[in-house]
């Protein structure tokens, strides 16, 4: 799959260091974009690529760890390099708890602005790719009926066809062939195959 | 559970009502000579004193005690505990009026009783709360203080650091186009008249701070400052009381007036006063004490403040002034410093020695204006 080219966001109310930061990227071949707040970020279309977001602890209106949080409940998952001029302990590890790739003070060095920047770049592009395994499986899992679905979780649960029969109220023999449909429909070579896609349809909280 | 006092209350109460009713009962046995009827109504103003003073016990008491003797003095027949036929409604009647005096007076005493609790409760309560206000209000004092100069600090730095990131970011950027191969030279033109505007504007931010301090002194005025030397006693006062520290002034009347910033100076002195405060805060051994002073000296006016706290060394009372240097645990060590802005804005000294008998001195000069030309 050709990727597009990533994209760095930057929210900082202040002109100059906006600026400055866009001028920095854009000086070693980096797309940026910026915004004077976290309203303008929202409303911005976001290409399909991966990107990461630079932002300031302190603007006006919004708290930017209130923003993380915010960007956390409502889905949006872009990995976050805070930037701040007066950081403390306390906020710094709510913001790392919070899953931030890292928090710099200003002013920063170009060193730990661009490795922050290419670690959240990797762990979007990561993520991404898992995404798009997920939602490929989920498509997969669409197609099956719902007796194949009841199949399918019994067979990874660990129940040998004739358990499962009973449990069902079907012949050995019926419950073999959806178990094939199974296997068929969800593209799995092999049974631990099976098991591990059950285990990535779940869902769960992303890091 | 029931207290010596409560007990001796209680006693006291019996006793009223055995001597009340004695009392009565001899000033009936006297009067009796000079009225052709037994005058047994004194026995009501018994039982009623004695429902009064010790509650429904000491009344109950009365009630059976001027019964008994009523009974056998006064009722027919006489001597004897038998009540006559034709006394009875007579003698039922008196032990009721006894029963109802006995009952109204223990009632009224109980009244009083709860009314009084009623009031004590709400003077504890009244005492609590000014006590609460008076910490919140000392609390508040701190903080104001501690709080602007830990805002106008931040409000600096954040003010200072934006100009000095985009320089270092764009120093940086500069770096990478010049590097590029070929240089691109347009965008490091470019980059450097960023550099350029940027420290331009770090600079008038410093100015601005500068003129805060230095230049700008608008609202000078003529005043004594004795007065202000009261009022921040007076405003200190129960936050010294709540620590346990003396404040003296030692004032001359009729100081010649100076012409500053009231409220500049205020925060001079309240500063003062909240370190020497803090100062003699862990000090044991030596009573707590703050000593204010104001007086002329060679055409300037001297203002101390006197501590008897921990002290200084000849090392720390210079460097106490430095921006940023603090002995307190929380302390942003901005107090002094300021301080010593505003006092040389207003052509003084401020400065600190050690005090003879332990404790430091923070002294400053005003220059004042000579006393003919007061006006």
């Amino acid at each position: 799959m050709p990727e597009s080219p990533p994209t760095i966001f930057v929210v900082d109310d202040d002109a100059s260091v906006r600026d400055a930061i866009s001028n920095l990227l854009e000086s070693v071949g980096l797309a940026a974009q910026a915004f004077p707040s976290t309203e303008d970020f929202c409303n911005a279309p976001r290409p399909d690529a991966p990107s990461c977001l630079v932002l300031d602890v302190r603007l006006p209106g919004v708290n930017g760890l209130d923003f993380q949080e915010f960007l956390e409940k409502s889905g949006i998952s872009i990995p976050i390099i805070f930037i701040t001029a007066h950081g403390d302990v306390p906020m710094t590890s709510r913001a790392m708890k919070a899953g931030a790739v890292e928090f710099l003070m200003k002013p920063f060095q170009k060193e730990d602005l661009l490795a922050a920047i290419h670690q959240g770049l990797e762990r979007d592009r990561i993520w991404r790719e898992e995404h798009a395994q997920i939602s490929s499986l989920r498509d997969r899992f669409e197609q099956l009926s719902s007796r194949e679905r009841e199949v399918m979780d019994l067979v990874v649960s660990g129940l040998i066809n004739k358990q499962i029969g009973a449990q069902l109220g079907l012949s050995e023999v019926t419950v073999k062939i959806h178990r094939g449909r199974v296997m068929q429909k969800m593209q799995a070579a092999s049974l631990a195959d099976l098991v591990r896609m059950s285990d990535k349809l779940k869902p769960r909280a992303r890091r | 559970m029931v207290s010596t006092g409560q007990i001796r209350s209680l006693l006291q109460g019996y006793a009223i009502a055995l001597l009340s009713v004695s009392l009565v009962f001899a000033a009936t046995l006297l009067l009796q000579r000079f009225f052709p009827y037994p005058f047994l109504f004194l026995f009501f103003g018994a039982v009623m004193a004695s429902g009064w003073f010790g509650g429904i016990g000491p009344g109950l008491v009365s009630v059976v005690l001027s019964t008994l003797l009523v009974d056998y003095f006064f009722v027919p027949p006489f001597h004897s505990f038998a009540v006559s036929a034709s006394a009875v409604a007579y003698f039922v009647a008196f032990v009721a009026c006894a029963l109802i005096a006995g009952w109204v007076g223990a009632s009224k005493r109980k009244n009083v009783a709860a009314l009084k609790h009623g009031l004590d409760m709400l003077e504890v309560r009244v005492s609590e709360r000014s006590a609460e206000l008076m910490k919140t209000q000392a609390e508040l004092a701190h903080l104001s203080q501690v709080l602007s100069m830990g805002e106008l600090t931040a409000s600096i730095a954040h003010e200072i650091n934006q100009p000095l990131t985009a320089v270092v970011t764009h120093g940086h950027a500069c770096v990478e186009w010049l590097s590029a191969n070929p240089p691109n030279l347009e965008k490091t033109r470019q980059t450097i008249e960023r550099i350029i505007q940027d420290g331009t504007r770090a600079g008038a931010v410093l100015s601005r701070i500068r003129a805060l301090f230095k230049k700008e002194a608008p609202a000078k005025d003529w005043f004594d400052m004795n007065e202000v030397i009261h009022e921040l006693t007076v405003f200190l006062r129960d936050e010294a009381v709540r620590r346990h520290i003396s404040i003296r002034t030692d004032l001359v009347p009729g100081l010649s007036k100076v012409k500053a910033d009231r409220v500049q100076l205020q925060q001079v002195v309240l500063n003062l006063m909240m370190n020497g405060m803090d100062a003699v805060a862990e000090m044991t051994g030596r009573p707590k004490e703050l000593v204010l002073s104001a007086r002329e000296q060679d055409a300037e006016l001297l203002v101390r403040v006197e501590d008897s706290g921990i002290g200084l060394d000849a090392e720390t009372s210079e460097k106490i002034f430095h921006p940023f240097f603090t002995t307190k645990p929380h302390g942003i060590g901005m107090g002094l410093s300021i301080s010593r802005s505003i006092i040389e804005a207003h052509e003084g000294h401020l400065w600190a020695v050690p005090r003879p008998s332990g404790g430091a001195i923070f002294q400053f000069t005003l220059p004042i204006q000579p006393r003919e030309s007061d006006a």
